[in-house]
């Protein structure tokens, strides 16, 4: 909740420590932001049929907010059961799938295009999160990526859209 | 795309805990102090709060007990109007009722640092709280309109290396006749570090953050709003 008090470039973190905007932890907590806003945009792409997505999704962005106040330096680590939810909902959605070629092209249907932008945005977030260092948050991070490639491929391939090889 | 997995819930929007109230007390005005029996397994910390749910409508509030105490005790601004206060504080003893929680770090850490703690009305609570846990020899400034509402002060003033009240429509005897702002900055001079704990109205923690940041740089903030 915003109350005026970072009017300055200052702000707190959860440690109550009054650091500026620019901290390499505030820099963190907004990537994590903006993933779970990116996700919040991939979730209004997805249709009727994808109602089971869109509640794990909205769980996704739970997590991140607890990574965020952990980054925060909240005391609170993330939840390693997490990680296995991920993971094997990635496994899950890939065994539908033809096996990988190569290197995709990212796009297609909007639900997948917008899957691929939240991979880029998490691979980023975890960059940053990697650097506060907060290695607990990372494997959440780092298995979110896989998801989301695989969820942008199961996405493709629900609404018929081919994909597209690269080809050097 | 089929249904990937069924996610598992955080819980922690969602009411977890069923209680039932003991007697819900009227302080002043609109201020009541609620008290619910403690489910078996509950515990927290002196400063959090519950998410109290009235139907489908929740709302936060700090516990005022201690972490030791065998009930629960809540205090409560009667909002006019509100989705949860009205139907709260009109609840007979016995009464179901549903919380989710603890939430929150508001909590007081280990430290060196002199400890301000800064609450308007009924953000007193997780002073109180702490206070009835044993903390002491910190300095408690409350902010309320007039002195019936500066609840617990003599469970309070003890506990206090400092104890200072703020009445922003009344004079009386021992108090500060002003917003506990203007006493924070015509008393607050300029120093080393402190650790602030601040609980209530936003203006309240707003104004009192910037003071920390002009006149104690290198202070820790922490802070919990209340409405």
């Amino acid at each position: 909740m915003n109350v005026g008090t970072g009017d300055k470039g200052v702000t707190s973190l959860l440690t109550g420590e009054r650091v500026p905007k620019s901290h390499i932890r505030v820099e963190a907590c907004g990537e994590l932001d903006e993933l779970g806003s990116v996700l919040g945009a991939l979730a209004a792409w997805l249709d009727a049929g994808q109602d089971a997505v869109r509640r794990e999704i909205g769980w996704i962005q739970e997590q991140l907010l607890h990574i965020g106040a952990w980054v925060a330096g909240g005391p609170r680590a993330p939840s390693a059961d997490a990680v296995d939810v991920l993971e094997r909902s990635a496994e899950l959605m890939e065994k539908g799938l033809p096996p990988l070629q190569g290197f995709l092209l990212p796009g297609g249907h909007p639900s997948a295009a917008w899957a691929h932008v939240a991979r880029t945005v998490c691979r980023r977030a975890e960059r940053r999160v990697a650097a506060v260092p907060s290695p607990e948050a990372l494997p959440f991070l780092n298995r979110l990526s896989t998801y989301l490639y695989a969820l942008a491929r199961s996405s493709n391939h629900l609404h018929g859209v081919p994909e597209t090889q690269w080809k050097p | 795309m089929e249904a990937v997995r069924p996610v598992p819930g955080s819980g922690a929007g969602k009411p977890g805990w069923q209680s039932r109230v003991v007697r819900v007390t009227p302080l002043s005005g609109s201020a009541y102090e609620v008290e619910l029996e403690r489910p078996a397994g509950f515990h927290f910390a002196a400063g959090q709060h519950l998410r109290l749910f009235v139907g489908d409508d929740g709302r936060d509030y700090s516990l005022a007990s201690p972490p030791s105490a065998e009930t629960l005790r809540l205090l409560v601004r009667r909002i006019e109007g509100g989705a949860v206060s009205p139907a709260l504080v009109g609840l007979p003893p016995g009464a179901p009722l549903s919380f989710s929680g603890p939430h929150g770090v508001f909590a007081l850490r280990p430290s060196a640092r002199a400890v301000i703690l800064a609450a308007t009305g009924v953000g007193i609570a997780p002073f109180l709280s702490m206070a009835r846990a044993g903390a002491s020899g910190f300095t408690l400034l409350h902010g309320v309109r007039a002195a019936d509402e500066l609840f617990y002060r003599r469970e309070l003033e003890p506990a206090a290396a400092r104890y200072v009240p703020c009445l922003s429509r009344q004079s009386s005897p021992g108090c500060f006749s002003g917003r506990l702002t203007a006493w924070a900055g015509a008393e607050l001079a300029a120093g080393t570090a402190r650790d602030f704990y601040l609980c209530g109205n936003r203006r309240m923690v707003r104004d009192l953050t910037l003071l920390a940041d002009e006149r104690f740089p290198g202070s820790r903030v922490y802070t919990e709003i209340f409405f």
